[in-house]
């Protein structure tokens, strides 16, 4: 039966605060929904609550101290981070990065994207309703990954392994049978949510045809990474800009059809299968070699007036770093572009029009690091 | 009056700017300052991109026409930023990309110290609605018409001090959070 109100009934909508402290939010986010009865009518997002100002701790440290803070801005994918700040400073300095470091980076960069996904299909399936399976088996197989790093820098998060010009140190002797044995498991992980989540009744009644955004809305929003190919969009800057030895690598870009929640999801999940095809390849064009420079600076001091804009194709996104230098050890202006700021900003518009229940679950499919969107 | 003082400088550097345009040959500048031919333009080789300064009175409309031009289709904003050159006053920075052409352009503009306004660029792009908010709260520019001139990352009542510029101390912060952090306000040369 279907109620109509009269046109004389006045309703008033509900706001409905939803965080900062909430575990749906991924993070310290808020965000303030309009709701008429369970539509939602207008969402205000409220960043900045874990802003620390690493753009201008950077400005005030010497080249080589700022991969610590890009750790710490990208805390799910550190390497990643990494990458794209000692590529900036290469590129200034005119660093000639050995082949071994360069694939070396390669392998754990998309490593790193293997345990970032890993996260979001756990933490996903929980937005979702899902708690426990998918969770617990997402933990399992990003711990094994976590492992590795942790073999490889001593750190299993912010690993700080990346220096400008190579690598800190060299892997251990049984670099390449651990990272194999890894992708062993890694690829049952991802078959075992494949087999749980992508034909699931109830996972696809409640992502299909949800949160969808257009291509044209998406390019305009300034959207990247996966959340901007599940709208059929094939930007990969690994394949539209190739940087490292992605040229010499083949794979493919996954993209989705509806831009939905779904297609997020699956495109994550594709694009896993491409990261250790990745890895394999570069397992097998991995030489002896030396991992730094020989002739590097003891102290790095970079040319006046240079400026260089680096971006990278990190787990959730273009993850870019703007550097401008005037001489000195230290720079002069360091921006960090978040992938996940941009992204962050199609969530109005996104879930505009949907169910309240459902705004958590677009939140979930952005896949968001707060640390990131505040830095 | 910036504009006045961008062409005396192109004027009085002639020479040196042609130099300068012959380098840039085989770069996207010819393709850039045929598409721009209607604004005053200053190009320079970046590390990678291409680096473009125009005029502040110019700046949407040349987005907009970079945006809107079927040979460069720019439809997607990298980054918006700016950098505090100090007496040299501020550059507002935008990152532009056509994802059709697979090209990159830097586009520069130069704001005074005492006037630091400029065009929004959320008539172009949806995308610099977030950046302009955050430049804005950093640098203290104000993005005239912009459509939701709040703060982003700072709080809501901190809109007199802007972190990013280089004659805000390192430490400011904390010393405006007062004495619990155990800071020494007299000892710190604050002369508020």
């Amino acid at each position: 039966m279907v109620i109509e109100s009269a046109p004389d009934f006045e309703t008033q909508d509900l706001l409905i605060n939803v965080g900062p402290q909430h575990p749906s939010t991924h993070g310290v986010f808020r965000m303030i929904l309009e709701v008429d009865g369970e539509i939602v009518k207008d969402l205000i997002p409220h960043i900045g609550y874990l802003h620390r100002g690493a753009e201008k701790l950077c400005e005030n440290n010497d080249f080589r101290q700022g991969v610590g803070y890009m750790d710490r801005t990208e805390y799910l994918a550190s390497h990643n981070a990494e990458l794209s700040y000692v590529m900036a400073v290469e590129a200034l300095a005119e660093l000639e990065v050995p082949e071994r470091a360069q694939w070396i980076r390669m392998i754990l960069c998309e490593l790193n994207r293997l345990s970032s996904h890993f996260m979001f299909l756990g933490a996903f399936g929980v937005d979702v309703g899902v708690f426990g399976t998918p969770f617990i088996y997402a933990w399992r197989e990003r711990e094994a990954l976590i492992d590795l790093f942790e073999e490889i820098s001593g750190d299993r998060m912010m690993y700080a392994y990346f220096r400008a010009g190579g690598l800190a140190w060299e892997v251990p002797g049984n670099f390449e049978e651990r990272v194999r044995e890894v992708l062993v498991s890694t690829r049952q992980g991802m078959k075992d949510f494949d087999n749980l989540l992508t034909r699931n009744e109830i996972f696809l009644a409640r992502t299909k045809n949800v949160g969808i955004i257009s291509a044209e809305d998406a390019i305009e929003l300034g959207m990247s990474g996966p959340t901007l190919r599940a709208s059929g969009v094939p930007l990969d800057i690994r394949k539209s800009e190739p940087y490292m030895y992605y040229d010499q690598i083949d794979f493919e870009v996954p993209i989705g059809t509806n831009g939905d929640v779904f297609d997020r999801y699956l495109v994550r999940l594709k694009e896993m299968e491409q990261s250790v095809s990745i890895i394999e390849q570069c397992l097998e064009r991995l030489n002896d070699g030396p991992i730094m420079p020989e002739r590097m600076p003891r102290m790095l001091r970079l040319p006046e007036g240079q400026e260089v804009y680096i971006r990278t194709e990190a787990p959730r996104g273009e993850y870019g770093i703007y550097l401008v230098s005037k001489g000195g050890n230290k720079p002069w202006r360091l921006k960090v572009r978040s992938a996940c700021l941009s992204n962050l900003q199609a969530l109005r518009k996104m879930s505009v029009g949907q169910y309240v229940a459902d705004a958590i679950i677009i939140l979930g499919s952005i896949d968001i690091v707060l640390s990131e969107v505040d830095r | 009056m910036t504009s006045d003082e961008n062409v005396d400088t192109t004027n009085g550097e002639e020479a040196s700017e042609i130099a300068v345009v012959d380098s840039l040959e085989d770069t996207i500048w010819p393709l850039i300052n045929r598409v721009l031919s209607s604004v005053d333009v200053t190009p320079e080789r970046g590390s990678i991109d291409l680096i473009t300064q125009i005029p502040r009175s110019d700046i949407i409309r040349a987005l907009q026409i970079l945006k809107d031009n079927e040979e460069v289709q720019f439809n997607y904003l990298r980054c918006l930023t700016a950098v505090d050159n100090e007496s040299e006053g501020v550059d507002v920075v935008y990152h532009l990309y056509s994802i059709p052409k697979n090209i990159n352009l830097t586009v520069k503009v130069n704001l005074p110290v005492d006037d630091k306004t400029i065009g929004t660029a959320t008539e172009v792009w949806e995308a610099a609605n977030w950046l302009e908010r955050e430049t804005a709260e950093m640098f203290g520019i104000t993005f005239n018409n912009h459509p939701d001139p709040r703060t982003l990352l700072m709080p809501e009542d901190m809109t007199d001090t802007f972190p990013l510029l280089k004659s805000h101390p390192f430490a400011e912060i904390e010393i405006l959070q007062g004495e619990l952090l155990g800071y020494d306000r007299e000892n710190q040369g604050d002369d508020e």
